[in-house]
């Protein structure tokens, strides 16, 4: 360390190999990996986002719902993943190849959502804003997402308006509509998808064939 | 290898400080506010989390953006402002000469909190990206390499044209936490914003960049302050110093390896977490020589001194944290949990916050060459601070046991997840509450420093304090 050059030398050295191990030879490994194309369903996999999906997805990113929820089911041996239906197999880097920007989270303070939209009982739109708007648990209501208006007597209730009863119920005359925000985020919601069964992603027996199943 | 003392550094309030007293200044009193700011929001999330109603009709502040506020105000308002102000004046000082070029350090100061303070409205109103202490919009990136690049410069010059042959430890520290982080800083938003990597690779190279941001620059800060403060409060050269930059090695080289360890069982090639176990488990022979070093920090002395003890404990208690839960056995039932926010609290609050406070009471008087106005102040912050951040430590990892218990047994509801961790959620939002109010002590304090003509200047109270900085790196 006496000469201040050298120094300086080391230390970015010792950055750059960070960087080089760390950060780009998972890009070269994942980087190019391709979506699987299945012959019988003739469609590949993962399904690219729809548009109204990929809006969501920024709704969910400045809200900062990954503070709390996860997107990432582990493999049925790690935790209660599978038992709490989360998902029937662990999440692969395949399911995220058409992400632009991957939310993994950090912590499970809610449930994880990585696979809501292929739940079993499936949710539908009105369970899901209805979830928004209340709020369950922990989880805080998002009113700010919604608006209560006015049903005007020469027009029908909109379509989307949620079913709410008892103390949550509109006064007479009004209902509570989503913005177009949270049909963003709740179109979003339902596209998040990992049922299809990669090679890579079926759960190993973990007594036959122990830790192998991890990842590729 | 006691290095022979020029007269620069012997003498405790000098010419070296005077130059640079205003932009020392400006920078500390900038991290104080950004303190009490970041406090403030703890409090208010640790209050959401007990009443999620609360101001929750209130967009801007809602949880989740309540959370990236907070990280944001952290990293880069008091740990990024606090820690260029202590890491130029160790360089200063060590130099033996005055800071060159402050007015780099000013513009770059004026920038830098101007771009912070966009980027936190930005995510006030819903620009934020949810990415890991990453949060601002991705235009405000560039400008903040800028500024940090151009507040290092008289720190990068004070190097160079040291008067002094031999390096010291604290100075090895100091110069990397500011050449460094511009080019992981740099990488990283390239990587994950004007480039973006596919799919789960943006959350490795996420991981990778607060793992470097901790070993590359938060953690040399507060060790900067560590090496430079233990022997100068006791007067003692500091233990087994030989080994000293062998332990900078190991935390330059091996730390930034070990970030992986999070994505454990996640969706990522096993050999990442993997690598990351073993770097974090040889990280070990860091934190050896870290305390085979600093052990003298335990010693009776003065009340910085009590708070760098404080960080130093913190400090490797934190690494032996790190490196046990990352064995896999031990990570299944602390991942995902709020036990990995005891361990980021345990390293920002703990560490760093209480190494840099300690720098603070100690560096201020002869910034200024006034004295503190109050003794009693000093000691009811520590008391504050040593209550609050064991309390917000020690209550998050036992929610954690108990929420990672829980979250293992799938017939147990997130609800009742919640109910069984309130408890300990509630005596974190109550020692973030000591905490605010023990900072905020130190914040009046200072402010009341500034204002105060003192009696007598510090020249005359202090005692000059030994030099001996040993030169063996």
């Amino acid at each position: 360390m006496r000469n201040g050059f050298l120094f300086f030398i080391g230390l970015f050295a010792a950055l750059t190999l960070s960087w080089a191990g760390v950060a780009l030879w998972p890009n070269w490994q994942l980087g190019l990996l391709k979506p699987f194309y299945d012959q019988n369903d003739e469609k590949a996999y993962p399904q690219r986002t729809p548009g109204i999906a990929a809006e969501g997805r920024m709704v969910y990113d400045d809200l900062g719902c990954a503070a709390c929820h996860t997107q990432q089911v582990r493999r049925p041996d790690l935790g209660s993943d599978k038992a709490r239906g989360w998902g029937d197999r662990q999440s692969v880097a395949r399911d995220y190849i058409y992400d632009t920007h991957v939310e993994l989270g950090a912590i499970r303070v809610g449930p994880d959502l990585a696979n809501l939209g292929a739940r079993k009982p499936a949710y539908d739109r009105d369970d899901l804003y209805k979830l928004l708007y209340a709020g369950v648990g922990a989880m805080p209501s998002y009113k700010f997402l919604f608006e209560q208006r006015v049903i005007s007597s020469n027009r029908q209730p909109a379509d989307d308006a949620i079913t709410l009863y008892g103390p949550l119920a509109p006064p007479p005359g009004t209902e509570i509509v989503p913005t177009h925000r949270a049909r963003r985020l709740v179109e979003y919601l339902l596209s998040l998808s990992q049922s299809y069964e990669y090679p890579e992603a079926t759960p190993v027996e973990p007594a036959a064939q122990g830790k192998e199943g991890e990842k590729k | 290898m006691t290095a022979a003392p020029s007269h620069a550094s012997q003498a405790d309030v000098s010419e070296i400080d005077a130059v640079a007293r205003w932009p020392l200044v400006l920078l500390l009193a900038s991290a104080l506010v950004w303190l009490l700011i970041t406090g403030t929001l703890a409090l208010v999330q640790y209050v959401q989390l007990l009443f999620p109603g609360f101001l929750a009709e209130c967009p801007a502040l809602s949880y989740g953006r309540v959370d990236m506020l907070l990280q944001s105000t952290l990293v880069y308002g008091w740990i990024a402002n606090a820690g260029f102000a202590v890491g130029l004046w160790i360089l200063s000082r060590l130099a033996g000469a005055p800071l060159r070029s402050l007015n780099w350090a000013v513009a770059g100061w004026f920038f830098w909190n101007l771009t912070v303070s966009i980027g936190l409205i930005c995510v006030l109103f819903g620009e934020g990206t949810s990415v890991p202490w990453m949060h601002f919009p991705r235009f405000l990136y560039p400008a903040m390499v800028v500024a940090f690049g151009a507040i290092s410069v008289p720190g990068v010059l004070a190097w160079t044209g040291r008067t002094q042959r031999p390096v010291f430890a604290a100075q090895g520290y100091a110069v990397a936490a500011l050449f460094l982080f511009v080019w992981l800083f740099s990488a990283a938003q390239v990587m994950l914003f004007w480039a973006p990597a596919r799919g789960v690779v943006q959350a490795v190279i996420g991981e990778w960049f607060v793992q470097g941001a901790w070993s590359l620059w938060v953690a040399p800060l507060a060790l900067a302050a560590a090496y430079y403060l233990v022997p100068k409060i006791t007067g003692r050269v500091l233990s087994g110093y030989n080994f000293a930059s062998l332990g900078f090695w190991t935390l330059v080289v091996v730390g930034p390896w070990t970030g992986g360890r999070h994505l454990a069982g996640g969706p990522v090639p096993a050999w990442i977490p993997s690598v990351a176990i073993v770097a974090a488990v040889l990280l070990a022979f860091h934190y050896i020589v870290v305390a085979l070093n600093l052990h003298g920090a335990f010693s009776r002395g003065s009340t910085a001194l009590k708070f760098v003890a404080y960080g130093v404990a913190a400090y490797l208690l934190g690494g032996f944290v790190d490196a046990a839960t990352a064995l896999r056995d031990i990570a299944q039932a602390t991942q995902l949990t709020w036990f990995t926010q005891a361990q980021g609290q345990l390293a920002l609050l703990g560490a760093f916050s209480m190494t840099i406070f300690g720098a603070i009471y100690f560096l201020v008087p002869r910034l200024t060459n006034k004295p503190w106005p109050s003794t009693p102040l000093i000691r009811a912050h520590f008391a504050a601070a040593f209550i609050g951040t064991t309390g917000i430590v020690l209550a998050f990892a036992v929610a954690g046991f108990v929420q990672g218990h829980d979250l293992a047994n799938a017939s147990v509801s997130f609800a009742d997840i919640a109910a069984h961790t309130h408890v300990w959620i509630e005596i974190a939002a109550a020692s973030q509450a000591v905490l605010l109010v023990g900072n905020a002590l130190l914040a009046l304090h200072f402010a009341s420093l500034l204002v105060i003509r003192p009696a007598a200047t510090a020249a005359s109270l202090l005692r000059p304090a030994p030099a001996m900085e040993a030169s063996a790196i």
